[in-house]
């Protein structure tokens, strides 16, 4: 409790802080200079908001550290930032606004697949880099400018079946929130297990905000299964966790990264979060850069950025598109430079001022960002390495596996 | 696999939530029989209910100490929303009263949001084995809610045959221009009335807060499943209102091997539409227009 | 600049019809029709999904408006045996069943994946040019429907629908048929709520359930209440109010940096709720209607 309330306390002082920075970053266009429009086109409220404010606080974050250091090829960056609401029309609105009268020339952080879907034609057509963290398979680019920084959803459930796999179960069953997210993971996971040769024992989809869970549980247990592999939030896992517990089930389970922190521990005691498997990407928690970058975010904002994935995702959108318009530096388009500075081979660079200076020396990087090695394939998907962790007595442990080969 | 203790459990998750949707409903119910409309806000005053219930959590307070502020902070919602609002809309047609509660909801919803944020927020409850009696899981938070339901209508139920104000809102229900001819004070009879509404909407809220997140988006879930509870069970009828509310949520749970997990939402829908053709007065209310 | 303008111009356009729709139903004919946003997702997956099936837009539009007021007949039988409030809720009911179909009927609908790549009518013209026509197109229509609306309301049938609005029993009396003419009100009012669904399925190019919400149908009874319920003047204006609304909040946060995004959503929330109540309580006839038409 003593945790949360600092915690709070410190969040009022540092939003007081980035709540500045919205308009010291637009000021600081110089005059009769050109800057380098970006969009931040964020879910701060709607379905996505537990994410959205701090993908766009780090997003301007980014783009304040970078006009610290004179922004790119002396140009600074500004940066317009809305809200799409987690809704499509609201994502459309916002999205014309920033191409049509802000002329932004990129457009970062779209969070749910259904903004991404809507607001893809608008910068397909306006050919402008569209960067999203948008989990949707059918999300795609006909102009090779969008770039995904997480996972396809379904790549995060093969990766979650395939674990329950290695890990001896063999009566897998799945439970999916009825939205796009939450069935591709478990389309992904059952895909994988059938790849293995083995059949799902139990499939479930359940409604958002309901009550109760406990009919769904029931359903799922009668089946008998040793994992369930989970495509889920928070609110509802807490609540399906706590009602499989309260029902003497001891089974393990199988879930994203976003579905756990520590009020999932707090809410249901470290009891029942035994034999809970924690999927997450490896070098979230490893890079050199993660943990510059948290301490950062927590001092400019308060916020506790390991419990926002995707707010590291959008930190690392701003950077990299900040060293693809450096190396582009009026040679050719944004998008051409972006794999040239994120994917191997190149020296490896942490963050954008190391990144830089070896762009100025002429020599190609590959940066490695605070959610990930950011390589990016032909679709525009980086290539997510996966680990596994588990909660053992209330605390999050990495057992330490990873699988790259997806 | 289906077995009776099956479909025990199933009609036992029923009951729990049907208990939660009944108290919602009562408060719906007393407001309808009195005040003469259908309040949309009650799922707001529910929100309310639960972040106040969340803040004495958070100051350390147990569950009768979150239970008292989230009744204060459901009174004086109700008492704020009657005076600020209602009460001008009085002689009005009923849409106007049913307009503005929309209304109202949006507004305390947002204002909930603009100081206590979107995030949900869990209360810690820990984790207790059910008690198993052949198969059939009871857990405690469930006899808890149990309690508080029937505490609630038991309450209600005295208040309205056993105090002369609650004689007052039963002639109020029956026939407004009556009442008022025969001398009875709106003004304290609605004074009463959107207290204890808006304390039982304020505990409903904190129940369902505790069950699932607190969040401001949480008694907005409620309000279609409470409003064909309020008519299934009966406009006017406190009793009928949990008891609607409890059929509702078996049916609903028991009708899950059928329509599946998220069909079985739709029934409490059907179940309105039919009773309102069928049987407008519902199982247990007065007969009244319901054309 | 102008492009943005353009694209808040549809919208608008859209909402105008929806209000309308809406203005028909209860401000002509004393429907309290809570379950608008039922029709128009009816109207805008119908017509997505011919037109995604391969077949003209044109056709896709029709079978769009067909199905919204075909599904308005059911509904419109409900309306004859219910009391306003009852009404009110069995529609709200209505139009969240409709979207728990959307939802779970993914063989049909892709559920809750949506469905993206409706196709745009005019994509010959370029993209400036595609916007431009669209908003030709949205235009037309709430011009021929304003047109269709101003002969019904002037006619023997509209004179009925707001007699029975006004006093139904001596409608009754005289030995008029208010359930005809109620059904009537509301499947064209639904058919106008598809048409709308329709223009907006085609543009936004992307449906999903989610765009359907309940909120969606008060967003339109505040643009009805407060542009005037009963005239047709009121619902343009309460409409461009509306996306004034949504849009305009975007841009306050420019002139005061300091108040954030999440709280212009809230702030935003709180003034549509406002401005209901406000109305409600001491303007129910909005900025242009009036109490008595002649």
């Amino acid at each position: 409790m003593d945790r949360s309330r600092r915690q709070i306390i410190k969040q009022g002082a540092g939003l007081a802080l980035v709540a500045s920075l919205p308009s010291a970053v637009t000021r600081a266009l110089a005059q009769g200079g050109e800057t380098l429009r970006i969009g931040a086109l964020n879910p701060v409220t709607g379905a996505g908001s537990p994410y959205g404010g701090g993908m766009q606080k780090a997003i301007i974050l980014a783009a304040s550290e970078i006009n610290a250091l004179g922004g790119v090829g002396g140009r600074k960056i500004e940066i317009f930032a809305e809200d799409s609401e987690t809704s499509p029309e609201a994502g459309v609105r916002a999205a014309k606004k920033l191409i049509e009268v802000n002329k932004v020339q990129a457009l970062l952080g779209t969070w749910s697949s259904g903004v991404a879907a809507a607001v893809m034609p608008l910068t397909d057509a306006a050919g402008i880099v569209h960067s999203t963290n948008a989990g949707a398979s059918n999300i795609t680019s006909s102009k090779g400018l969008m770039f995904r920084y997480s996972g396809l959803s379904v790549r995060v459930g093969e990766a979650l079946g395939r674990f329950a796999a290695k890990r001896g179960h063999t009566r897998l069953a799945t439970m999916a929130f009825n939205n796009p997210s939450g069935r591709e993971i478990t389309g992904g996971a059952k895909a994988a297990w059938e790849k293995l040769g083995h059949q799902l024992v139990g499939e479930v989809i359940y409604e958002p905000n309901r009550p109760s869970y406990r009919s769904e549980v029931q359903k799922i247990l009668a089946a008998n299964p040793d994992a369930i592999v989970m495509g889920a939030y928070l609110p509802d896992f807490i609540s399906i966790l706590r009602e499989t517990r309260q029902a003497g089930s001891n089974v393990k389970f199988y879930t994203p990264a976003w579905t756990v922190n520590q009020s999932l521990i707090d809410a249901v005691g470290p009891k029942a979060t035994e034999g809970v498997y924690v999927h997450d990407y490896v070098a979230a928690l490893d890079s050199a850069a993660f943990k510059s970058f948290v301490d950062r975010f927590r001092k400019a904002t308060g916020i506790d950025a390991t419990e926002n994935y995707y707010a590291c995702c959008a930190y690392d959108m701003m950077v990299v598109v900040g060293l693809a318009a450096e190396a582009a530096a009026g040679k050719g388009a944004l998008q051409d430079s972006m794999r040239t500075v994120a994917n191997p081979p190149g020296d490896v660079v942490y963050d954008f001022a190391q990144g830089q200076k070896l762009l100025k020396e002429g020599r190609k990087i590959n940066y490695e960002g605070a959610s990930g090695p950011i390589d990016f394939d032909q679709m525009g998907n980086v290539k997510p390495l996966f680990k596994l962790s588990e909660i053992k007595d209330g605390k999050v442990t990495m057992i330490g596996k990873v699988f790259e080969d997806y | 696999m289906n077995t009776w203790s099956f479909y025990a459990n199933l009609a036992l998750n029923g009951l729990v939530e049907g208990l939660l949707i009944g108290l919602a409903a009562l408060a719906l119910n007393l407001v309808f029989a009195v005040g003469r409309f259908p309040n949309a806000a009650t799922g707001d005053f529910m929100t309310v209910g639960a972040y106040a219930g969340f803040g004495a959590h958070y100051l350390g307070g147990n569950i009768v100490v979150q239970s008292g502020a989230a009744m204060l902070a459901g009174a004086a919602v109700g008492l704020l929303s009657y005076f600020a609002v209602f009460r001008k809309l009085a002689g009005r047609p009923m849409v106007a009263a049913l307009l503005a509660s929309i209304g109202l909801g949006f507004v305390y919803r947002s204002v909930v949001s603009l100081f206590a944020g979107h995030d949900p927020r869990f209360f810690p409850m820990g984790t207790v084995s059910a008690i198993n009696i052949g198969g059939v899981r009871i857990r405690d938070t469930d006899v808890w809610l149990a309690g508080i339901a029937l505490l609630c209508m038991a309450v209600a139920l005295a208040v309205l045959h056993l105090t002369p104000v609650g004689r007052q809102m039963r002639a109020v229900a029956d026939n407004a221009v009556l009442a008022q001819a025969s001398g009875i004070r709106s003004r304290r009879v609605m004074f009463a009335l959107w207290a204890m509404a808006g304390m039982i909407t304020g505990v409903a809220g904190l129940m369902l807060g505790i069950r699932t997140a607190v969040s401001p988006e949480l008694g907005w879930g409620m309000l279609l499943p409470a409003f064909a509870a309020a008519v299934v069970g009966g406009v006017g009828s406190p009793a009928g209102a949990i008891l609607g509310g409890v059929m509702l949520g078996i049916a609903q749970e028991l009708s899950t091997p059928w329509l599946g997990f998220s069909y079985k939402i739709a029934l409490s829908f059907v179940a309105l539409a039919v009773m309102l053709l069928v049987r407008p007065q519902g199982l247990f209310g007065q007969k009244e227009a319901v054309r | 600049m102008l492009g943005y303008l353009v694209a808040l111009l549809i919208l608008g356009g859209i909402y105008a019809l929806l209000t309308i729709s809406l203005d028909l139903q209860y401000g002509h004919t004393g429907l309290v029709n809570f379950g608008l946003v039922g029709f128009f997702a009816v109207g805008a997956y119908g017509s997505a999904l011919v037109a995604l099936a391969g077949y003209p837009i044109a056709v896709g539009f029709a079978v769009g408006i067909c199905s919204a007021a075909l599904l308005a007949l059911p509904i419109g039988g409900l309306a004859l045996r219910l009391r306003d409030d009852y009404f009110a809720i069995v529609t709200l009911g209505f139009s969240e069943v409709v979207r728990l179909v959307i939802v779970n009927e993914e063989w049909l609908t892709k559920g809750g994946l949506g469905l993206p790549g409706v196709p745009r009518p005019f994509a010959q013209l370029g993209v400036g040019g595609a916007e431009a026509a669209y908003l030709a197109l949205v235009v037309a229509c709430n011009v021929i429907v304003v047109l269709v609306i101003r002969r019904v309301v002037g006619s023997p049938f509209g004179r009925l629908l707001q007699a029975i609005r006004d006093n139904e029993t001596t409608v009754v009396s005289l030995g008029k048929s208010p359930p005809g003419a109620k059904v009537r009100a509301l499947v064209i009012g639904a058919a106008i709520a598809g048409l709308a669904g329709a223009l907006y399925a085609h543009y936004i190019t992307f449906v999903v359930p989610d765009q359907f919400l309940p909120i969606v149908t008060f967003y339109v009874w505040m643009a009805m209440i407060l542009g005037g319920v009963g005239r047709l003047s009121g619902s343009l204006a309460g409409a461009a109010v509306l996306v004034l609304l949504l849009e305009g909040t975007r841009f306050v946060r420019d002139l005061v940096p300091s108040v954030l995004a999440v709280e212009m959503a809230s702030i935003r929330l709180i003034l549509i709720g406002l401005l209901l109540i406000v109305f409600v309580i001491y303007r129910p006839y909005g900025v242009f209607g009036s109490p008595s038409r002649q």
